[in-house]
């Protein structure tokens, strides 16, 4: 209500502002209702608004592209969304459990790519990737991250861009041009999965897996290596300067997870076989 | 537990504390448990007993064993990491050829914006058209290098389509004020792109920053007024009042993100007052002429 009568009273004060000619006012209103029904016919009104047909073009042009935008951010969001369940799914790996873990991490990634990756690619429908990037983005990014930690755990490698493209290549239409991650997702989507690879690290020292670690910490710091070369030439490196600090942080973490077990492993290991539950195992603090 | 060790810490031993803490977690000693006296002497006890453990490897043998091991996807990764960098250099040196244009062009826009600022000193516009019209060609010549720099690489227009968006948002506003001047009409998308010698070319221009460019088009109008009607022009006022009437209530046909051209058309209802507040001081002193007499154009301008 309040707002309702703040609204009406700005109103009142431009038709005050502009009352000492009320008539053209008036006329113009008339001429906006005119517009709309201009596309229809143009000729016939006695005085059209002559720029009517040209901005119900625009008008369509715009409608449709924004709804195209919405669209593919809802995509992106979904993908967003079960790419997180997936590297979840990840985390829950131990030292006993890792095949069905994996093996239910995979499963579910490729339910991503087969339901909401491909509803990103009907809807951009083989155009305007580069228009949207910035709606479809996130998601992309966070498919990448997914995939690229479910790989490293299978395989102990980099799912190349080129692998994850050809997986990718099926979903389009091949009348169309396909939905091909860039570079610069694929990058981004790396610098996220170091995060996550620490966190892995973390849980991984923490349940004796000491060789998995290091394995961990060995590719996490090539992927940082290889980051610093590209970061400062990427497109619009704002977001990647960000996250080249937060890598940083991440391959510390590890580093100094992997430093302290090795330094204090002699006092360590003995007590592996020990699952007592009454020891807690704090490490994961160190992410903070 | 967490933090009790946290405030127990003093910023100086927060290095040291970090790995206590974390080899505490590690072998959960009950003497360990934390309160901030015992910290201190953790770290103490903790010290020497790095040498103990370098002088003792027997535990770590294997984990050095899997030291030296030179792994195999770092080379894989090197290359892979290498034709990105490639890619990222191409890309990189296909902007700076990007910006070097639009750096062009921006120049080239100021000068035609200096000459377009004469008819706000009463200068016969068919003589500042024709001072423009040398500096459009070389606009055009800009926009066709654009267009073939861009041509080598499809379908990346919007990839970088930043680096000359303001610079042609401000090409169509003046085109679009010098067209006023000619015709008196707006000067429609297709128009401008033809204006650019683009109709044929697959370098279009964006929608949104062909409507931006009106928008700042609109902001110079009420200026033009002004200055009209002091050089006793009493008859502009109202023709730019129906020009800008319409182009108002045609921009409402639009529906609008909450961006850029959203905040510029926002602005246009204030030009548009102005040059009715303008319209007023001259119709009630009743110097307009009766307005139906004269015709649409503004080619009267003497």
């Amino acid at each position: 209500m309040l707002k309702l009568s703040s609204r009406s009273l700005f109103k009142l004060c431009f038709v005050m502002a502009s009352s000492r000619k009320p008539n053209r006012r008036i006329a113009s209103e008339a001429t906006f209702k005119k517009a709309r029904t201009m596309t229809t016919d143009s000729s016939s009104s006695p005085n059209p608004n002559p720029m009517a047909a040209a901005f119900s073009q625009y008008a369509d042009y715009l409608n449709q592209f924004n709804d195209k935008r919405e669209r593919v951010v809802k995509a992106s969001r979904d993908i967003t969304i079960n790419s997180k369940k997936v590297i979840f799914q990840v985390h829950r790996i131990s030292k006993h459990n890792k095949e069905e873990v994996l093996e239910k991490a995979n499963k579910d990634l490729a339910a991503v790519k087969d339901q909401y990756i491909s509803r990103l690619v009907k809807e951009l429908k083989g155009t305007d990737f580069w228009k949207l990037r910035r709606a479809y983005s996130p998601g992309i990014q966070e498919y990448v991250e997914a995939a690229t930690l479910c790989n490293f755990c299978r395989t102990g490698s980099l799912l190349s861009l080129d692998e994850m493209n050809a997986e990718l290549s099926p979903l389009s239409d091949p009348s169309v041009e396909p939905l091909k991650v860039n570079v610069l997702d694929y990058l981004l989507g790396l610098a996220d999965l170091t995060g996550e690879l620490m966190r892995l690290a973390i849980g991984r020292v923490s349940d004796g897996e000491l060789e998995f670690a290091e394995k961990i910490c060995r590719f996490v710091q090539d992927i940082y290596r290889q980051m610093t070369l590209l970061a400062p030439i990427m497109d619009d490196n704002t977001d990647m300067k960000m996250k080249m600090d937060t890598m940083l942080q991440s391959v510390m973490k590890i580093e100094n997870a992997c430093y302290s077990v090795h330094v204090r492993g002699s006092e360590y290991i003995p007590l592996l076989g020990n699952n007592d539950p009454s020891c807690p195992l704090m490490l994961p603090d160190l992410e903070q | 537990m967490k933090s009790a060790f946290r405030t127990a810490s003093p910023a100086t031993l927060s290095h040291y504390l970090s790995h206590t803490r974390c080899s505490s977690f590690l072998n959960p000693n009950p003497l360990l448990n934390p309160t901030s006296s015992l910290i201190y002497t953790t770290i103490h006890h903790h010290i020497p007993s790095l040498n103990v453990v370098v002088s003792k490897p027997s535990w770590c043998h294997s984990l050095s064993a899997a030291e030296p091991h030179a792994p195999p996807c770092t080379a894989i990764m090197d290359k892979e990491f290498e034709t990105f960098r490639q890619h990222l250099d191409e890309s990189g040196s296909l902007r700076d050829r990007i910006k070097g244009v639009a750096s062009e062009m921006e120049s080239t826009n100021r000068v035609i914006h200096s000459l377009l600022l004469l008819v706000h000193q009463s200068r016969p516009v068919t003589e500042v058209v024709e001072k423009v019209q040398a500096q459009i060609d070389v606009l055009k010549g800009l926009f066709s290098q654009l267009g073939e720099i861009v041509r080598e690489f499809p379908g990346q227009y919007y990839r970088y389509h930043g680096d000359w968006k303001s610079e042609t948002q401000a090409a169509v506003s003046l085109l679009a004020f010098m067209h006023w001047f000619e015709t008196g009409t707006l000067l429609g998308h297709a128009e401008a792109e033809k204006k650019l010698g683009l109709d044929k070319s697959e370098f279009r221009i964006d929608v949104e920053d062909y409507l931006v460019g009106i928008c700042f088009m609109s902001n110079e109008l009420p200026r033009y007024v002004v200055n009209r009607v002091t050089a006793g022009d009493y008859d502009c006022p109202r023709k730019v009042m129906k020009f800008l009437t319409d182009l108002h209530a045609a921009f409402r046909m639009l529906n609008l993100r909450n961006d850029f051209l959203r905040k510029k058309f926002d602005g246009m209802k204030y030009d548009l007052r102005k040059v009715e507040e303008v319209y007023y001081d001259v119709k009630i002193r009743g110097l307009a002429v009766n307005g139906d007499a004269t015709a649409e154009g503004i080619e009267g301008q003497q």
